[in-house]
């Protein structure tokens, strides 16, 4: 009987059965809400509910009630797009990336990860839309529709319009992705079933039968998208950072900000799974499959991650000053010692600091301390957009319209909404979707349980 | 303005200046037509007209209801109304002294753009601010809707029986008004006072130049303002005038400085200009020595200069304590060396001082030549020592009947709460102010007078300058012109159209001799707007020696005052307050601190280091100002460049009865004006006293970042004698490496660029000929309905203006650092850059929209397309000139703006908007589109002519309203444009791209190779050394 | 006897188990109808004798319809059908194309493969599959073979076969 000897740690835990991982984790899908699943989902919803009030004065007045001025064009709306686009990198690299690379600790996270890749992209993608002076046309407007206006077309020399195509294809492919993976795992539940869930559970598996003709196919989709999400997830942030990239604002007009915004989403997006996967294996019971090891591991890509960042930074320093341009070299002094002095220390703090400490093994094996710095991670990362956009809109070329940005309580309120939306989402997905590849996991409980291994 | 000179000639003038016309027009409609206001004369042409343009400009705006109702088709169509043609009449500004021989360009009936006139030998075709702005008071809804009587509404029969029978029994009747220009007014005043008892009439000046006037008197016999010509000068010295913005005759002067300022490779000569102030004034800005002085000095600066100039003339000094004034013996010396072609002026009040400058220009032998008291000017005849005797009598009650002719005395005369109890001790008393404002409001009856464009009148500036104005629209409210009413109510039975005709005929026609038609006479005047008699001018002889005046200086003024002085002066924008009601004004940012909707204290930066004060973002604290008895709590403007120990205050503002729009802004100043010494005097010396509160305050400024820190990129300067040596002194030219040689910016293009095969539209700014005057602003606004959009959005930094005029304070010579850079130094150079759309053929806002709803003309012209927007703001903050404004809320038809976006929210207000430029829809981007409409328009008309565009035909409102030409625009493809003269284009070149030969011209960013469409010259200060 | 109706089940626990069973089963000539398990298993396809999927080929050809779409789309929009100066570029500035160029051909790559997966296998969401064992989608795999196919061995045979490979248990299933 061939058997497999493991020099690593097993990524499953306490002695599973195929059994049990199928009972493990169709558990909380077929139980009835727990009392805290019920009031972290209430809180988020309340949240939403808070936030959307922001969003309807904004949507009723104008962007007026926001902050911006004549100067300072963008500000929040974008820092908070880019922060959520960021965040929604994780999961489909994690699934993608590792899967071509054999990487088997995916498994227990990619599920998750994926799901908050989603959930994070619809986050973002509101706010083009929502930072819209007139979103009821430019929803549509912004999209190469025929129109009664004859011949007019967008114009596909503007990042915004890459953004679109950009945004909506890595949604689209992250979506199906997700739900390629999900089938296999409805079908479980669908037969574990009765009645009405049933049903529904039958509905959303597709009908799947489980066949190995099925599975190779099912395979080798599975390879192809994620040999294709791989680029994709590359050239998200890459187009994003185009907007700033293919402009001529001392600051933005950087070739450095492709490579150096992918790493930056990896880094907060690697940091984001953290936060809901520690969250989440302990609501759900789910140590056993989510391990120290995986913890372990996702803070190393974030110590990996971090460094790049940390060195973009200083790299981009190194080009103003090399450049000799007067304006580029002003921007970025003025990014550490002018008005918003504060916003770019704390960014580097967060950022390129901390992350450091998981030098120490003691620290990344522990939960608490990986936790705390997941959040410390989000923070320093849109105080880097922050950074990015808004000093250096608000002193660029000509000193008479040198200007400050204040946010207002909309600014504020608008951002919450998106927090709102995203747990909410986040919960219910926990809540009735199987939260870890169950298909996956059972194909290495064999090669990689202690129950082998011993 | 040739345009206007094309569309006279369409016989329209003998259609509206014919008054059996006039006269007949009522009967040319049936009485059905829905005729408001109830003009006792029934339904005119003028009113139809009105309504006719009203609702078409509803029409034309999706935003007005109501008048849509209105609407009628014409049932005959007046032969000189075509529908969204313009026409144009030649008129003339007056308020007060203040004067300008302008063109009113209507629409559909309705005034909506105000143009100097080129054919008047004062204005030149300039025109300032408040000229521009002028026309939107004309809609203005304060404005009386009818006669008052205590208050009350009433009708013109029972004012004027009731006023005839009160005056007549009154006793001693005085008439009070401001500087009357007008010698057919004067008449008619004069008919009024004799049909009551021979009733004094008593003119003041709010802005009082009485001691000028009182000097002359002095120095040569006949109390008269002179002619002043900057122009002829090649040294100017002035002590605290700020003759290019608010002294006496601003537009006027600034069109003779700037002659002798225009400089080019083929003159490269200008006058030098040295100005000695307290207050860092628009004047001093541009002053090539500016020397701060205190009030307290000013005398004596003057005595000293006089003394200097009398050494060198081996005439006789005088007494006067020594004082250290920097610049003034080298301002002497070149005075010295530029005899008969100089000019010395002094903005003080006080006639002693006046009287030595008389003297200083007679050593100068400037007198005849550019102090011309030959060809006196009417404009200031203010008496101030008549109006403080009338004061005295008013509040002793021993005067029966006042009567106030368009004047405000209670808020812009300094004793005006004398004035207000005064007036309660008044039998009768009658005003003929068109509103409620603080004299109105107290006086028994109120007959409002029409607003300027209703009227018929003529004046009088100048020796030999005569001026007609003419009515552009029929009486929008029940108001009767001032001078019927005197003529009623002196019992006179003639119209006053009749009687200026009439004074006409016997005066002006009979002292000339080119034609013995007075109807064709009077056509032609009417027509040009102007009629001169030419006159011959000589020095006139001194009568007087300066000892006495010396004398009498020396006693009131000190070389070194212990004690805060406070130096009150006019802003450009706000003038003496009359205007103050005009939302254009208050919005309109002060060219120097570039703050709008205020007044504050000006204190220096000394002063605020001192006393631990710092602005931020025009965040600011209040001060408890004290002035003698009276207190007062102002905000604080920190100022570069004012003198220490002095502190500003600006006049015009504090009005609370002038309507919604000013009433409450800022605090008036008049109150702490003194004129015990016989004169009106606005420096005060002696206890003054400032005390910083902890109650803190915004001022909404426009720009809050002082310097340029040091970018050659924005602004490119140089001192006269650098650039005789080289012309291309200043200029700074990026060189970019590329294949082993360093190129232009614009040599490196990844794209081959498209050609401009027809017109190839563009600007040229010469940063010497700005003065930053602001009337291109103004202009910009009404000419594209830009909107106001009130202090606190501009506190918020959301200003809507398409065109700014960017303000640059020199760092100090030893500022290196950044930090250092940030500071203006105490006494800094001052650079006016004007900034719009620069209309770059590499347009970064173009590229980056993404439903390409900016994009670029075949004419060279970035075109924003409002309905296509949808406010992404990505091009705002993509423009390297920040040029690009946002509608961040619905400025039109929304209440919450309805108190200072008049002319898009109010149906009177909305008459004044262009109906040939849309009203922006909340949430798009707008910005300076080169006035598209004027020059499609010029296209169609040449099309229609079947001819090529002539240069100059078409012309932009920043441009035409410029008085000192500093922007030119024109086609640069055509080989014969002004334009392309300027520039030097030297090939027909059809590409984007132009080659510049001239040495000066040069784009800001040049190394962003945005390669706009603007020019820029470099700026020439005739100076020494840069002091920056 | 009809086909595809009767099946003969063999109901195995190890993966490892069931790659031997099978190769064995077919070694004694029987002809397996299909085999059913909860995950993947990986070697599964060359002992049944199943050819490699010809997906890669649907997505490569989809992405080649993408890039042409795109870069068609964008060069008749902005060359074309009405071509605007913008930003002093050509009408056609094709490196401002790669981007959405990209993104199209890797949607339509993605999107055609999973279709053309979800009709090959007859995933639809009201798709009723034929559950031969509950088991499959939880902890078992089955062989099932189809009785009519293999009349020339008997029940007991067949059974006799798939015991010997290891299954635990062997149950019979017909479908109406």
């Amino acid at each position: 009987m061939h058997v497999t000897t493991s020099v690593r740690e097993p990524l499953i835990t306490g002695g599973k059965t195929l059994k049990d991982v199928t009972h493990d984790i169709s558990r909380q899908v077929e139980a009835r809400p727990s009392l805290g699943w019920l009031l972290a989902f209430l809180f988020s919803v309340g949240v939403l509910l808070l936030g959307s009030i922001a969003l309807a004065a904004t949507l009723w007045e104008g962007i007026g009630m926001w902050g911006l001025n004549k100067t300072v064009g963008w500000a929040w709306d974008i820092t908070n797009f880019v922060w959520w686009v960021g965040i929604g990198h994780a999961g489909t690299l994690i699934s993608a990336v590792l899967l071509l690379f054999r990487q088997k600790w995916r498994m227990a996270i990619n599920r998750a990860a994926e799901a908050m890749t989603i959930f994070a992209v619809i986050c973002a993608a509101m706010f083009p839309v929502i930072h819209m002076g007139r979103p009821w046309l430019g929803a549509y407007w912004a999209l190469p529709l025929p129109n009664t206006f004859g011949s007019l077309w967008v114009n596909f020399n503007s990042p915004l319009l890459w953004d679109v195509f950009a945004i909506s294809t890595y949604f689209a492919v992250s979506l199906v992705f997700w739900y390629i993976g999900l089938i296999p795992d409805f079908a479980t539940i669908r037969d574990r079933a009765t009645g009405i869930r049933r049903s529904i559970y039958g509905a959303l598996s597709f009908g799947w039968d489980g066949a190995a003709k099925t599975w190779s196919r099912y395979e080798s989709v599975a390879l192809i998208l994620a040999g294709l999400a791989t680029p994709l997830v590359l050239s998200v942030h890459t187009i994003v950072s185009f907007d700033f990239a293919t402009s001529v604002i001392p600051g933005w007009h950087t070739t450095i900000f492709p490579p150096y915004f992918v790493a930056g989403a990896i880094f907060s997006g690697f940091a984001m799974v953290l936060t809901l996967m520690i969250v989440t294996r302990k609501v759900f019971q789910l140590e056993d499959y989510i391990t120290i090891g995986h913890i372990e591991l996702m803070n190393i890509v974030i110590i990996i991650t971090g460094s790049i960042v940390g060195i973009a930074y200083i790299t981009e320093f190194f080009m103003a000053w090399y450049s000799g341009v007067a304006a580029e070299q002003y921007a970025f002094m003025n990014r550490m010692f002018g008005p918003y002095w504060w916003a770019y220390w704390s960014m580097m703090t967060c950022n390129v600091i901390s992350p450091q400490l998981f030098w120490f093994k003691k620290i990344r094996t522990s939960i608490v301390a990986t936790f705390l710095l997941s959040l410390v991670v989000n923070i320093g990362m849109w105080f880097e957009r922050f950074v990015i956009i808004v000093t250096s809109l608000h002193r660029d070329y000509l000193p008479s319209s040198w200007a400050m940005f204040y946010p207002t309580i909309s600014d504020v309120g608008v951002y919450l909404f998106t927090f709102g939306l995203f747990f909410t989402l986040f919960f219910l997905f926990a809540k009735f979707f199987p939260v870890i590849n169950m298909a996956e996991i059972k194909s290495i409980v064999k090669s990689s349980s202690e129950k082998v291994t011993k | 303005m040739t345009e206007n000179k094309k569309t006279y000639w369409k016989g329209l003038e003998q259609l509206t200046n014919d008054p059996e016309f006039v006269k007949n027009a009522e009967r040319e409609f049936p009485e059905y037509l829905p005729i408001n206001g109830g003009n006792e004369e029934g339904s005119t042409r003028r009113d139809f007209l009105k309504l006719m343009g009203f609702s078409l400009a509803a029409a034309s705006l999706a935003a007005c209801e109501a008048p849509i109702r209105k609407a009628i088709p014409y049932v005959n169509k007046p032969v000189d109304i075509n529908p969204s043609i313009p026409n144009y009449y030649a008129s003339t500004f007056s308020s007060g002294g203040d004067y300008a021989s302008i063109v009113v360009k209507t629409r559909e009936g309705r005034p909506i753009k105000i143009d100097g006139n080129e054919l008047s030998p004062i204005n030149k075709g300039g025109i300032s601010a408040i000229v521009e702005a002028s026309v939107l008071s004309l809609y203005d809804k304060q404005r009386l809707a009818g006669p008052h009587i205590n208050g009350t509404i009433s009708d013109w029969a029972t004012i004027d029986s009731e006023v005839k029978a009160k005056l007549a029994a009154a006793g001693p009747v005085k008439i009070v008004t401001n500087t009357v220009i007008s010698p057919s007014t004067e008449k008619v005043l004069e008919q009024f006072a004799a049909a009551f008892g021979g009733a004094e009439v008593i003119t003041y000046d709010p802005i009082s130049n009485y001691g000028i006037t009182k000097a002359a008197e002095t120095s040569y016999g006949t109390a008269m303002l002179p002619t002043y010509n900057f122009e002829k000068a090649g040294v100017i010295v002035s002590f605290g005038a700020d003759f290019l913005g608010t002294w006496i005759s601003p537009i006027e002067f600034a069109k003779q400085y700037v002659q002798g300022r225009k400089i080019s490779k083929e003159k490269p000569e200008m006058s030098r200009h040295f100005q000695f102030e307290s207050n860092l004034s628009l004047t001093g800005a541009n002053a090539d020595y500016r020397t701060p002085i205190k009030p307290s000095q000013s005398g004596l600066a003057v005595l000293a200069l006089y003394n200097a100039l009398a050494k060198q003339a081996g005439a006789a000094t005088v007494q006067g304590a020594a004082v250290e004034i920097a610049n003034l013996d080298r301002a002497a010396k070149e005075l010295w060396a530029n005899k008969g072609k100089s000019i010395v002026v002094s903005g003080s009040n006080d006639p002693n001082v006046q009287v030595i400058i008389n003297a200083i220009n007679d050593l100068l032998e400037n007198n005849g030549v550019t102090v011309d008291f030959s060809k006196p000017s009417y404009s200031r005849k203010g008496d101030d020592s008549k109006m403080n005797q009338f004061v005295a009598e008013l509040k002793a009650g021993r005067i029966g009947g006042v009567v106030f002719y368009n004047c405000n005395p209670v808020y812009d005369f300094a004793k005006g709460a004398e004035i207000a109890e005064g007036i309660a001790k008044a039998k009768v008393s009658v005003a003929t102010n068109s509103t409620m404002d603080e004299t109105a409001s107290l006086v028994q009856y109120v007959a409002p007078d029409h607003h300027y464009l209703e009227s018929w009148n003529d004046f009088y500036p100048r020796k030999g300058e005569y001026s007609l104005s003419q009515p552009a629209i029929s009486p929008l409210f029940n108001s009767r012109q001032a001078q019927d009413t005197f003529l009623v109510w002196a019992g006179a039975t003639t119209n006053y159209y009749d009687f200026l005709q009439q004074n006409w005929n016997t005066t002006i026609f009979a002292a000339q001799t080119e034609t013995s038609n007075f109807q064709e006479f009077w056509d032609r005047s009417l027509f040009n707007g102007v009629y001169s008699i030419p006159s011959v001018s000589a020095p006139v002889t001194s009568i007087s020696d300066v000892a006495s005046a010396a004398s009498a200086v020396a006693k009131s003024y000190k070389p070194d005052n212990a004690s805060t002085e406070l130096a009150m002066y006019v802003k450009i924008g706000i003038g003496n307050g009359t205007f103050a009601n005009n939302p254009w004004l208050q919005e309109m940012s002060d060219p120097i601190s570039k703050a709008t909707w205020d007044n504050y204290l000006t204190v220096s930066q000394k002063w605020a280091n001192e006393n631990g004060l710092r602005m931020n973002e025009g965040e600011t604290k209040k001060a408890k100002l004290t002035v003698g008895a009276k207190s007062i709590m102002v905000p604080i403007l920190v100022q570069p460049g004012q003198a220490d120990g002095t502190v500003g205050l600006a006049l015009g503002y504090g009005r609370n009865k002038a309507g919604r729009v000013a009433d409450g802004v800022g605090v008036n100043a008049y109150e702490l004006a003194d004129s015990d010494k016989g004169f009106t005097n606005f420096d005060v010396i002696e206890g003054v006293s400032i005390e910083i509160t902890s109650d803190s305050y915004k001022i909404a400024q426009t720009q809050t970042h002082q310097t340029y820190m040091g970018r050659e990129f924005v602004i490119q300067e140089a001192t006269l004698g650098e650039y005789k040596e080289d012309a291309f002194a200043g200029r700074y030219q990026p060189k970019i490496y590329k294949e082993g040689e360093f190129v232009k910016p614009s040599k490196i293009s990844l794209w081959k660029g498209h050609q401009y095969s027809q017109h190839h539209w563009g600007l040229a700014i010469d940063m010497n000929s700005c003065i930053g005057c602001g009337a291109c602003t103004i202009a910009c606004q009404v000419e594209n309905n830009v909107s106001v959009v009130g202090k606190q959005e501009v506190l918020n930094r959301r200003e809507m203006a398409w065109i700014r005029i960017d303000r640059y304070y020199s760092s100090p010579v030893e500022a290196t650092s950044n930090k250092e850079l940030e500071i203006a130094a105490d006494n800094p150079e001052v650079t006016f850059q004007p900034m719009m759309c620069q209309h770059c053929n590499n347009a970064p806002c173009e590229t980056v929209c993404p439903v390409a709803a900016t994009t670029h003309s075949s004419e060279g012209l970035n075109q924003m397309t409002y309905n296509r927007c949808i406010g992404t703001r990505y091009c705002a903050n993509n423009c390297p000139y920040k040029v690009r404004r946002f509608n961040w809320f619905k400025y039109h038809d929304n209440k919450d703006f309805a108190a200072v976006n008049v002319a898009q929210n109010d149906d009177m207000g909305k008459m004044v908007l262009n109906p040939d430029v849309t009203v922006r829809a909340r949430g798009v981007i707008e910005k300076c589109s080169m006035c598209v409409q004027r020059i499609q328009g010029g296209k169609l008309t040449a099309k229609r002519e079947g001819r090529k565009i002539k240069d100059g035909e078409i012309n932009v409102a920043c441009a035409s309203a410029c008085p000192t030409t500093a922007i030119v625009f024109g086609d640069m493809n055509d080989t014969n444009s002004k334009i392309t003269q300027l520039l030097k284009i030297k090939e027909d070149t059809i590409s984007a791209v132009k080659e510049v030969n001239e040495e000066r011209a040069y784009h800001v960013l040049e190394e962003i190779n945005v390669s706009p469409n603007v020019w820029y010259f470099t700026k020439i200060r005739n100076k020494d050394k840069s002091e920056a | 006897m009809e086909r595809d109706k009767n099946f003969i089940l063999g109901v195995y626990d190890d993966e490892d188990v069931l790659l031997d069973a099978i190769a064995k089963v077919r070694g004694s000539g029987v002809k397996i109808h299909e085999v059913y398990s909860p995950f993947p298993v990986h070697g599964i396809d060359e002992v049944l004798g199943y050819k490699r999927s010809k997906l890669p080929i649907a997505a490569f050809l989809f992405g080649l319809l993408g890039t042409t779409l795109a870069l068609t789309m964008q060069y008749y929009m902005m060359k074309i059908d009405w071509p605007m100066i913008i930003g002093g570029k050509d009408h056609a500035s094709l490196p401002a194309f790669v981007p959405v160029t990209f993104e199209l051909t890797v949607l339509l790559a993605a999107f055609g493969m999973v279709g053309v997966f979800m009709i090959a296998s007859n995933l639809k969401p009201w798709g009723q599959p034929r559950i031969f064992d509950i088991r499959i989608t939880d902890d078992k795999h089955v062989m099932a073979i189809d009785l009519a196919l293999n009349s020339s061995l008997g029940e007991s045979i067949l059974s006799d076969v798939l015991k010997s490979s290891g299954a635990s248990e062997v149950n019979f299933k017909s479908f109406e």
